[in-house]
């Protein structure tokens, strides 16, 4: 595996295993998500991608091996701590708060962000919060979805709930976005608005994990590609790298030209 | 029509609390008396906590009884070997309640939906029958707490007739503006998200937990002082204060007023009692068939309840009108 210090490195997956009564879902999944780079997961259905973010997230506990964020070791820690961390996920069927006006889907990670993740504030006035609500709006504007902020979410599209769930995600200020599968269910169009918006999120810097079906948003948008193979990693490098490996195309590229 | 909305919307406190306090004036025009006022109050009261947890959270819980019931026979008890003095029996009465909730919540809160309700319900029950049986050496067991010839006390004042009513509505006019304040709060905020999506909330960084439990004892501390003013009422504690029976009425009364509203448990609690007590004479015995009938139909027809239907008929009548007016 790679030998560049530990210090650029965010997130350090250390040869993680997880058994599911026989079926090994990871076997000995080792790789690291260096800071600021946009890191793809990829493989063909059932190689363990969802599986590993679950591991990471803190949703599942791995059989063995450990996940280390920042140098802090994740192990026992439930997913709110993990998000205070600095990690944030996108579902893969977008998850918001749908009977909610977009700026109380956005007021929540807000205040998340400032009060921790518990504070008994029962007496103070929402909109009086140190400017919760105006934070919640700008960062609705950055995801382009000014001027339905008091509308409730649920009557959204499918492109704008994922939008609604990045704003979430973003309202944290993560270190991490994990993204499971952003465009999966999209039309073409959608799928293209949606690599333009990452696209405009990466500018501020941000480190993304991106597991992916769609071949076109992985090489559009990745510096590293991890590929993944009935729970193993089978191949990491660059877009142009992974390509080009001969595992890979048997593995991945070569299925999906049957 | 159109500015008595605008008054609500903009004064409701005001307004709820005109009405509150009117009430026994105007209630024995349609059939009502003081007493039944009280009680409506103190069982508004007990809906008005209730909604904080299953209208905000979505948390159904079979188990509120507990805490009405302990608080009820704490303050018996208080009454019974301390003094008449509705202070200190009330304030003993609610923390009792209040550290019920806080370990029965811990431990049921630890699962959600079905499995939570049958928990809350386990433990009702529990306490319920041990209140009858283990305990009954100082609960009175099946004849309930007795009282003989106590007349509960506010520094001197008896506690009866519009006194009693007025300090009833004390609690209520309170714990409806605290209850505002808590919806509009950051915390009521996130209380709201639990029901909505809990794991988003949880991969957002919340405690979703803390959250929960703060949610039940809230309840429970609502429940607590119902539980009491009960006693404070009616020196006597029936065994059915505890009984699951007691709070299956809430859940109903919750479910017909409109759940999450806050105001929509108290009308419910009020028409419920008010039917209960008032309706039921001209109906005869079958008017707990008619009630049966009339919560069946809320549910089908209006599942917000009816504040909902308020609502919807409102937006009928304006919408006509606005037609009427652009043709």
């Amino acid at each position: 595996m790679s030998q560049e210090p530990m210090s650029d490195v965010m997130l350090d997956c250390y040869q993680v295993s997880k058994n599911f009564g026989g079926l090994q879902a990871l076997d000995n999944v080792s790789f690291r998500v260096k800071e600021g780079t946009i890191h793809s997961l990829i493989g063909p259905n059932g190689a363990g991608k969802t599986t590993l973010l679950n591991v990471i997230t803190g949703m599942i506990t791995p059989t063995k091996g450990s996940v280390s964020f920042n140098g802090k070791p994740l192990g026992n820690i439930s997913p709110h701590e993990i998000n205070q961390l600095g990690m944030a996920k996108v579902f893969q069927t977008p998850a918001i708060f749908p009977e909610m006006t977009l700026l109380q889907n956005v007021c929540i990670p807000a205040l998340a962000a400032r009060d921790g993740a518990f504070k008994l504030n029962m007496f103070q006035l929402l909109s009086k919060g140190g400017q919760i609500e105006s934070f919640a709006e700008e960062t609705l504007v950055e995801v382009g979805l000014q001027g339905v902020m008091h509308k409730e979410a649920r009557f959204l599209s499918r492109g704008d709930k994922r939008r609604l769930e990045l704003a979430i995600c973003l309202a944290h200020r993560p270190k991490i976005l994990l993204l499971d599968e952003p465009t999966a269910g999209m039309a073409r169009h959608e799928t293209e608005q949606t690599i333009e918006l990452l696209r405009e999120i990466s500018k501020r810097g941000m480190t993304k994990v991106i597991v992916e079906h769609d071949m076109n948003v992985v090489f559009a948008l990745s510096d590293t590609i991890t590929v993944l193979a009935q729970g193993a990693v089978i191949a990491e490098g660059t877009p142009d790298e992974v390509k080009g490996n001969p595992k890979v195309i048997e593995a991945y590229l070569g299925e999906e030209q049957e | 029509m159109i500015s008595l909305v605008s008054i609500l919307k903009r004064f409701p406190l005001t307004i709820f609390a005109l009405v509150v306090l009117s009430l026994p004036f105007w209630f024995p025009y349609i059939g009502g008396y003081v007493g039944l006022a009280t009680k409506m109050t103190i069982w508004a009261l007990f809906a008005l906590g209730f909604d904080l947890l299953l209208g905000f959270t979505g948390y159904l819980s079979f188990g509120h009884a507990i805490f009405f019931g302990m608080s009820a026979y704490t303050t018996g008890l208080m009454f019974k070997h301390f003094s008449a003095e509705i202070i200190p029996a009330m304030i003993i009465a609610v923390i009792v309640g209040t550290l019920a909730s806080v370990a029965v919540g811990y431990l049921t809160m630890k699962r959600s939906g079905i499995y939570f309700s049958i928990l809350t319900l386990a433990f009702g029950e529990m306490l319920h029958s041990s209140a009858l049986s283990t305990f009954g050496w100082f609960t009175g067991g099946e004849n309930g707490l007795t009282l003989p010839d106590l007349r509960p006390v506010l520094f001197g004042i008896r506690m009866d007739g519009l006194t009693m009513y007025f300090v009833t509505a004390f609690f209520l006019i309170v714990g409806y503006y605290i209850a505002m304040r808590i919806s509009k709060s950051p915390f009521g905020l996130i209380l709201r998200a639990i029901k909505s999506n809990s794991q988003r909330l949880e991969y957002t960084g919340i405690d979703v937990q803390k959250y929960k439990l703060g949610a039940f004892v809230l309840s429970a501390v609502y429940a607590s002082v119902a539980g009491s003013l009960m006693v404070v009422y009616e020196p006597y504690v029936g065994t059915e204060y505890l009984h699951w029976s007691t709070s299956g009425e809430l859940v109903i009364m919750s479910v017909m007023g409109g759940l999450g509203t806050l105001i929509g448990p108290i009308i419910g609690a009020w028409f419920m009692l008010y039917f209960e007590n008032v309706l039921s004479v001209p109906l005869g015995e079958e008017w707990l068939l008619v009630l049966g009938l009339i919560f069946m139909a809320v549910v089908i027809f209006l599942p917000g309840g009816f504040v909902d239907g308020v609502k919807k008929l409102y937006n009928k009548l304006t919408k006509n009108s606005a037609d009427v007016e652009g043709k």
